[in-house]
């Protein structure tokens, strides 16, 4: 990658050489990706249409003064619109044409308050969030361009302020990019940004976990080891990493270290969506050694508390079947089918993918840093401010 | 260990000469020739019925322990039904109902097999599909099977051809990648599964990803079925492990002819059971595992649980468990094939050969035990490779 977060330069040219840097990166990070916009939208744009790159900046501004106006709904909707009309995949021109012309209004802006760019890129961010949600196929470099926009104004502001207040703010902004990587199963541009992350800010305990995370899924558990134990340097409770550091110490056939944390985990009355999965895994460690006494104890423990989990009773039933007592196997199994479905089944599934809430925090951050910015942006814009309290929201 | 009362070869004749004499009177007179007092019954078991009576008999109800379990309307009367596998007394009684409203009965009592304090037998049913030059053997007696357990000659005590009630549980891989053609494409193939079924025969439809999204209870009534698979939205993982052992769990407790029809890629990344429990319980139990791929070609993957090695050594268990089973594993490549594959399923299991017995080296210490079903006549047999020996 091609950050740079010790690169800072004073005034106006700065902010020219770091946009053209913010291009040259831009042409690295082309890569598939889904999406297709649907019908006109507000902006009454078509996708393809040729538009001057006066007119393209014009657009760019009214967006960027809807977004400064508090109008959390419309401004990204218009974003998405304009850059997947600008934007062809059969064209990878039509992409730089889009970048100058934002590139110039990001100039006439960031040149008056470099806080601007903060709102800016979590416009792009939110775009970039919506577009996935959406699957945008058939306009997969638009959705990069807004991606890589976000990424890159993160990563300027950082290199321009250079406050710890910057590191915060970009390091988050990154990681929710990371987060949403992650969802959409792109590991490696994910891991990249949380390592970004991780450099702007390495207490950053959302970037640090999603990290260890594809470590983990990759098995390179050494690596999610050791990021996992520096979470818990940070945090010493997060119940994430102290069940994920099990999980994996599981791996390297460190059992007696992964029990001790397992059992500490169900052992706790804070209830969390993992604790019948360290049940799960408490159990397994048991009867996998041979202890099927010990697994049986610690699985009728967890019917206890969570006595409408079906996993957990087809997982006694297996227990209960070597131990020869295939009848209480089976009425358990016929129990389990009784049960109203629960939450708690989903904990491995939960487990193996991105929770929606693992980056909530750092939205929510970028999300209160972004409004407090928007008065700025709208004066740099020359257009009314937002109301107050207006917000992404989500 | 197995001594069997055997009524005298007389009974049967001088039965025959009580219903004559009861007819003569005008009254209904029945007596039950099959199964004989005494002896013991397991499994597919045919009930047949002596009638003589004046006037037009209207049926013939026949009922196991207190329940019915069928009715034979026209002569010679009889019904087939399935006992189980329990070593038990049970009671046999018909009552036939004539025209004019007139009853008669009689009352069978069987009695288990005598064993001996320290053994518990257990009979052990194989379902053997056997070819001649590439077609299905639908010609064979029970004279023609040797059954070697462990390569100890076994007596064949139960035998018969698509007479048992098949029991099965339809388990279909609902998750996230099954939206859509595919997901419509199970659903034919079960449908055209279900279709196929008898009146006798029972499913339960459990659609799952990596938890049960929808399940139904065993019945034979098409309609639950149908409806469960039509109303399912994909969405989730895979747990085929869990699921799977569930199954084959709930099989357990059923009687006769049982079969799980797997349908899955069995890329399984979310079960907490791993694929040795259920090669395990493939082993120790009694169903069959029939599992429908799409695309045969297996490709391994990473996860938070398993790398590519030990993701590929599950596959492999899996694939294992089918086999041992005495089922297999059919791959189609197509979705328009997936029908097919389901009704070939079911034809397999109709043109099974079911051969009981009790095993005469059976220990309950959890060993395996080798099977070897010999057939006369240049055919080909496949059944179970073996099972572990639990009671």
């Amino acid at each position: 990658m091609r950050v740079r977060t010790e690169w800072r330069l004073q005034g106006r040219s700065a902010l020219w050489l770091a946009l053209l840097w913010l291009s040259a990166g831009l042409s690295a990070w082309a890569q598939p990706a889904p999406g297709t916009p649907g019908g006109a939208g507000s902006l009454g744009l078509r996708a393809g249409e040729k538009l001057a790159p006066e007119r393209i900046q014009e657009i760019y501004r009214k967006v960027l003064a809807d977004w400064s106006a508090g109008e959390t709904e419309r401004a990204p909707e218009e974003l998405i619109e304009l850059e997947s009309a600008v934007v062809s995949d059969a064209d990878a021109g039509t992409r730089k044409v889009l970048l100058k012309a934002e590139q110039a209004v990001i100039h006439q802006v960031g040149a008056a308050d470099l806080e601007v760019l903060v709102p800016i890129a979590v416009l792009h961010h939110e775009a970039y969030w919506r577009l996935l949600k959406r699957g945008f196929h058939g306009h997969a470099l638009a959705m990069i361009h807004t991606r890589t926009m976000a990424r890159d104004l993160a990563v300027l502001y950082h290199g321009q302020s250079g406050s710890e207040g910057a590191s915060l703010v970009s390091s988050r902004l990154l990681t929710s990019l990371g987060g949403l990587l992650q969802q959409s199963a792109q590991q490696l541009p994910a891991a990249e940004m949380f390592q970004q992350a991780i450099a702007l800010d390495a207490k950053n305990v959302a970037a640090v976990l999603g990290l260890a995370t594809i470590y983990e899924k990759n098995t390179q558990t050494e690596s999610a080891v050791k990021l996992l134990r520096h979470v818990l340097e940070i945090e010493p409770g997060n119940f994430d990493a102290r069940l994920r550091l099990a999980l994996n110490l599981k791996r390297q056939d460190h059992g007696g270290e992964a029990a001790k944390l397992l059992q500490e985990l169900t052992a706790a009355s804070e209830p969390s969506w993992g604790t019948p999965l360290a049940f799960q895994e408490l159990a397994r460690l048991d009867s996998d050694a041979g202890k099927t006494a010990e697994a049986e104890k610690v699985l009728r423990q967890a019917l206890q508390r969570y006595p409408n989990d079906l996993r957990l009773h087809v997982q006694l039933a297996a227990v209960l079947d070597r131990r020869g007592a295939p009848g209480e196997a089976t009425t358990l199994v016929e129990k389990a089918l009784t049960l109203p479905a629960g939450e708690e089944a989903a904990a491995r599934f939960l487990y193996n993918t991105v929770r929606p809430d693992a980056f909530a925090a750092a939205r929510t951050f970028l999300d209160e840093n972004s409004r407090s910015r928007l008065p700025v942006l709208a004066q740099a814009l020359g257009a009314p401010p937002a109301a107050a309290g207006t917000g992404v929201g989500r | 260990m197995m001594r069997p009362i055997r009524p005298s070869s007389l009974l049967p004749a001088l039965a025959a000469g009580l219903l004559l004499a009861a007819a003569a009177r005008g009254q209904v007179a029945v007596r039950i020739l099959s199964p004989e007092p005494g002896q013991p019954v397991f499994g597919a078991t045919d009930v047949r019925v002596g009638v003589q009576a004046g006037p037009a008999i209207d049926r013939v109800e026949v009922y196991v322990n207190g329940k019915l379990a069928g009715t034979a309307k026209t002569p010679p009367y009889h019904v087939q039904v399935d006992v189980g596998e329990d070593n038990v007394k049970r009671e046999f009684r018909a009552v036939a109902y004539s025209s004019t409203g007139a009853t008669g009965s009689d009352t069978v009592v069987t009695q288990p097999v005598m064993i001996n304090d320290e053994m518990n037998l257990k009979l052990r049913a194989l379902f053997v599909s056997v070819t001649r030059n590439g077609q299905r053997a639908l010609d064979l007696g029970k004279e023609d099977f040797q059954v070697l357990d462990n390569g100890a000659p076994q007596e064949v005590v139960t035998f018969g051809r698509d007479e048992l009630p098949l029991t099965a549980v339809l388990l279909l891989d609902t998750s996230e990648s099954m939206q859509g053609k595919r997901q419509e494409a199970v659903r034919r193939g079960a449908k055209a599964f279900l279709d196929g079924m008898k009146p006798s025969d029972e499913a339960m439809l459990a659609l799952f990803s990596d938890r049960l999204l929808r399940f139904t209870p065993f019945t034979s009534q098409k309609s639950i079925l149908e409806t469960a698979i039509a109303g399912t939205q994909a969405a989730g993982g895979t747990a085929v492990n869990d699921f799977l052992y569930m199954s084959l769990k709930l099989l357990d407790a059923r009687q006769g002819q049982r079969v799980v029809v797997l349908f899955s890629d069995g890329a399984d990344v979310h079960s907490v059971l791993p694929a040795s429990d259920v090669l395990w319980k493939s082993r120790a139990g009694q169903a069959l595992i029939y599992w429908i791929q799409l695309g045969g070609k297996h490709e391994s993957f990473t996860s938070s649980w398993r790398d590519f090695k030990a993701n590929d050594k599950e596959y492999r268990e899996l694939e294992q468990a089918v086999r041992d089973s005495g089922g297999r594993i059919l791959t189609i490549e197509r979705l328009e094939d997936l029908e097919g594959a389901f009704r070939n399923v079911l034809k397999e299991l109709r043109e099974q050969y079911a051969v009981g017995y009790y095993p005469n080296n059976a220990k309950g210490d959890g060993k395996w035990h080798k099977l070897d079903v010999r057939v006369k006549g240049g055919v080909r047999a496949r059944t179970r490779e073996g099972y572990a020996d639990y009671q």
